[in-house]
């Protein structure tokens, strides 16, 4: 019964299978996930424009600094008094968007040190976005 | 029943098999291509921010990035100011700026990418030089989620802490 093989030939799967495996292993290996980004919108005022701060709500003055002992932390200062990041988002929470009608359209000023590790701003600003704060000038100082 | 062997033929799997494997090298060198951004900047974590994908860039935007270490890993006394892979003093970004302006007009957005260790001095001469150039809006880039880095930038903290 000598059959060609050609006539009636079984598939082998193996070596398909093993480019399969290989590819996959490949791909698993490099591909590299992309990060999901954020912005966070900030206005730089004109340096000489001071005008903007005397507009109708009063605005909300942060400074953020350098941390004494560890200088890749950052420190807040509201009205004199020094904050952790936590302290601030409180602050922000009841005293900031709790009391006021339009939270987006509350006038936060962030006065930055030269200093300060940009980690801080960053937090500072991610938290004015937690609630709603939209409306954010960054000065430097 | 004599059968033309081309009705039931063996498959030959060879070339789809380099076919594949065209796939993958155009596919890799590809995906390199379109991922070549300064490695080194690690961005801080931002939840709450505007969620942008890496699809959602808008064409006309303008990304600065500010680095704080050179490619090995060592930490600069100041931060480097680049555009894709070109270094940029002040007075070239300003000069960028208002190519762009020139261009798309007043409202095209910046964005800002600086590494999360970066002093604020350097970003402040970044935005100095946009606001010079008239333009008020920017943003600034956080991480909304962190896939490629993970832990390893509370590590970095900490060695960077104990120096």
């Amino acid at each position: 019964m000598g059959r060609k093989p050609q006539d009636n030939p079984q598939l082998d799967m193996t070596p398909m299978i093993d480019v399969v495996f290989e590819l996959i292993i490949f791909f698993v290996v490099t591909i590299k996930q992309e990060d999901i980004f954020s912005k966070l919108n900030v206005n730089r005022p004109a340096p000489a424009s001071s005008k903007s701060e005397s507009d109708n709500d009063e605005p909300c003055k942060i400074e953020v600094g350098k941390n004494a002992r560890n200088k890749n932390q950052g420190v807040y200062v509201i009205n004199g008094k020094e904050m952790k990041l936590s302290e601030v988002d409180e602050y922000l929470k009841t005293t900031v968007a709790g009391k006021s009608k339009k939270p987006e359209e509350t006038p936060i000023v962030i006065r930055c040190e030269n200093q300060s590790p940009h980690k801080a701003l960053v937090d500072l600003l991610d938290r004015c976005y937690k609630y709603r704060l939209f409306s954010l000038s960054v000065f430097s100082m | 029943m004599g059968r033309k062997p081309q009705e039931n033929p063996q498959l030959d799997m060879t070339p789809m098999i380099d076919v594949v494997f065209e796939l993958i090298i155009f596919f890799v060198v590809t995906l390199t291509e379109s991922q070549k951004k300064d490695e080194t900047i690690e961005l801080e974590d931002g939840q709450h921010g505007v969620v942008l994908t890496p699809e959602e860039f808008p064409p006309d935007h303008m990304q600065i990035d500010i680095a704080s270490r050179d490619k090995d890993g060592n930490y600069l006394k100041k931060g480097r100011i680049s555009m894709g892979d070109r270094t940029l003093t002040k007075a070239d970004l300003k000069d960028q700026i208002k190519l762009r302006k020139d261009r798309y007009g007043h409202e095209f957005p910046i964005f800002i990418r600086a590494d999360f260790a970066t002093r604020h001095e350097t970003v402040r001469e970044v935005m100095d030089a946009c606001a010079e150039m008239g333009i008020w809006q920017m943003s600034i880039m956080a991480v909304s989620e962190d896939k490629t880095h993970g832990d390893s930038r509370k590590h970095l903290m900490k060695l960077k802490g104990k120096e």
